[in-house]
């Protein structure tokens, strides 16, 4: 079979070494150029045939869409679960392969994500009734990850509940995609205890982590909001407490207030410090005396929150403690932060400016005006 | 019953607003960007009686839908204006450019509905 390729290994054998290895390392790039360009063409021809299917099937889908869920007049006068169903209309032989369900999937969420109301339950009774969801749970069943987030994705867009005991695994999965889906899901999905994933989580959570997570949880609606001490006081992970705090003030629950109190003894001092701000925003008066106390022993950072929530609470009692914290601390940021206190004091604290703005050095003064100008504001 | 202009980029959307609205028996024209709406409304008298269309589109927007509108000579038309729920700076500009009315998507069939109805009504 090879015989016609002796020739050549013959002439090759007598090459010197490195023009030997040179020319393996050419074959192989040639092998691995091709390879690429294969796995492009399929790439681009499975694109094509999907593609394809869509533009025949879309307009199907779209029209027994329209015909029988949109313009059904049936659905205005009753609830969507007690109208007859539709789903008989869709139950054609060109939907019933597995790529055309999925096509109908993908349409029927397209669907709903611009139309709410009883059109938006009939379509998920649709979804449910033609068991497009045996679907989704296979995907969910499925060992590679993509297909997972596919089917969290499309329980959450078809309010489709999962059971905790299959959706709990997912929130600490090894893949970020995934593990954040099967958050996105819990929230969305639980009935009452939202949240219980924190309860479980096992790894720190990313800023960004905390970024996606706070939005779905500001934007989801009639969301169970829990006491969120709970996890503040018991939970032994820091990013989730963290986490806590920010939901806290956000929610402006002002019920965890002695849990956080209580934080402001903790070791860590990222923590602490975070404490501090959630107490400063949420304007708990009681705590000033206690962190102007325990300022000094505090680190840079904590230092600084404190400084910021006197800021915020705005008591006149420690405007002496901020001013001279202000005129001979060593650190930039402490001054910066003393100054913008002293400015927010307002209005016990203008005298004190005015004061400043006269006898402070000059580089008090330029740091002092900066922090006047409300359009700067870091 | 009235001629309803549909300016949407999204397949979707336009087929669910002109089904909404010819479900109620409304003649419906749409276009699928602002630069045909904006085409369709520089006849001399144009035949709507009332325009919804979305604010981020392709080609021109919906604020340039709303100011073709209000440079037009002749009777105003009413426009609503569709937008997503955190445009909320978009909907008060729109307000400001002359908009009638807006609705958020997802929309709800009943309220675009009367939306529609309120001002066929007091045009």
């Amino acid at each position: 079979m090879v015989e016609w390729l002796l020739p050549y290994y013959k002439d090759i054998g007598g090459l010197p070494v490195v023009v030997q290895i040179a020319l393996v390392f050419i074959l192989l790039a040639i092998c691995f150029t091709l390879l690429a360009y294969f796995s492009i063409l399929r790439g681009r021809y499975r694109g094509y045939v999907r593609a394809k299917r869509q533009n025949r099937l879309n307009p199907i889908i779209d029209g027994l869409i329209v015909e029988h869920i949109v313009m059904n007049e049936a659905l205005n006068k009753a609830k969507a679960a007690e109208h007859e169903s539709v789903a008989m209309h869709f139950q054609l032989p060109e939907l019933e392969p597995k790529w055309a369900r999925q096509l109908l999937i993908d349409r029927i969420i397209d669907f709903r994500k611009n139309i709410r109301g009883t059109v938006g339950e009939a379509l998920r009774t649709l979804y449910l009734d033609l068991e497009l969801d045996r679907d989704t749970q296979r995907k969910l069943k499925s060992g590679s990850w993509n297909k997972k987030v596919q089917a969290l994705n499309e329980y959450v867009s078809m309010g489709v509940p999962v059971a905790d005991v299959t959706l709990l695994p997912l929130t600490n999965s090894r893949n970020r995609e995934l593990r954040s889906a099967a958050r996105h899901a819990y929230i969305k999905l639980s009935r009452n205890e939202p949240f219980k994933f924190f309860d479980v989580v096992s790894d720190n959570l990313l800023m960004w982590d905390q970024v996606e997570l706070f939005r779905i949880i500001t934007t989801t609606e009639k969301i169970v909001i829990p006491n969120f001490a709970r996890w503040i006081t018991y939970s032994t992970n820091k990013s989730v407490v963290s986490f806590c705090l920010k939901l806290v003030v956000h929610f402006n629950q002002t019920a965890a207030i002695p849990a956080i109190i209580k934080l402001l003894g903790t070791k860590d001092h990222y923590l602490r410090a975070d404490a501090i701000s959630a107490l400063g925003k949420l304007e708990v008066n009681e705590v000033e005396h206690d962190l102007v106390e325990m300022y000094n022993n505090q680190p840079l950072n904590c230092q600084i929150e404190i400084l910021k929530a006197l800021g915020r609470l705005k008591g006149k009692a420690h405007l002496d403690f901020v001013k001279k914290e202000f005129l001979h601390a060593s650190d930039f940021e402490v001054r910066k932060n003393a100054a913008r206190a002293i400015v927010n004091m307002y209005p016990s604290g203008s005298p004190v400016v005015e004061e400043l703005l006269v006898s402070a050095t000059e580089e008090n003064q330029l740091i002092l005006r900066h922090c006047m100008n409300p359009l700067i504001k870091h | 019953m009235a001629h309803i202009l549909v300016v949407e980029d999204n397949e979707i959307m336009q087929k669910l607003v002109a089904a909404i609205l010819e479900r109620e028996g409304h003649t419906v024209t749409v276009a699928p960007n602002g630069k045909e709406g904006l085409d369709l409304l520089s006849v001399p008298e144009p035949p709507y009686d009332l325009i919804i269309a979305d604010i981020m589109m392709p080609y021109a927007n919906g604020f340039e839908i709303l100011n073709k509108v209000n440079k037009s000579e002749g009777r105003r038309i009413p426009v609503i204006i569709v937008s997503n729920l955190s445009n909320e700076q978009m909907v008060l500009e729109g307000f400001q450019l002359g908009a009638a009315d807006y609705v958020t998507k997802p929309i709800m069939a009943g309220e675009l509905l009367l939306r529609v109805k309120r001002l066929l009504n007091s045009h």
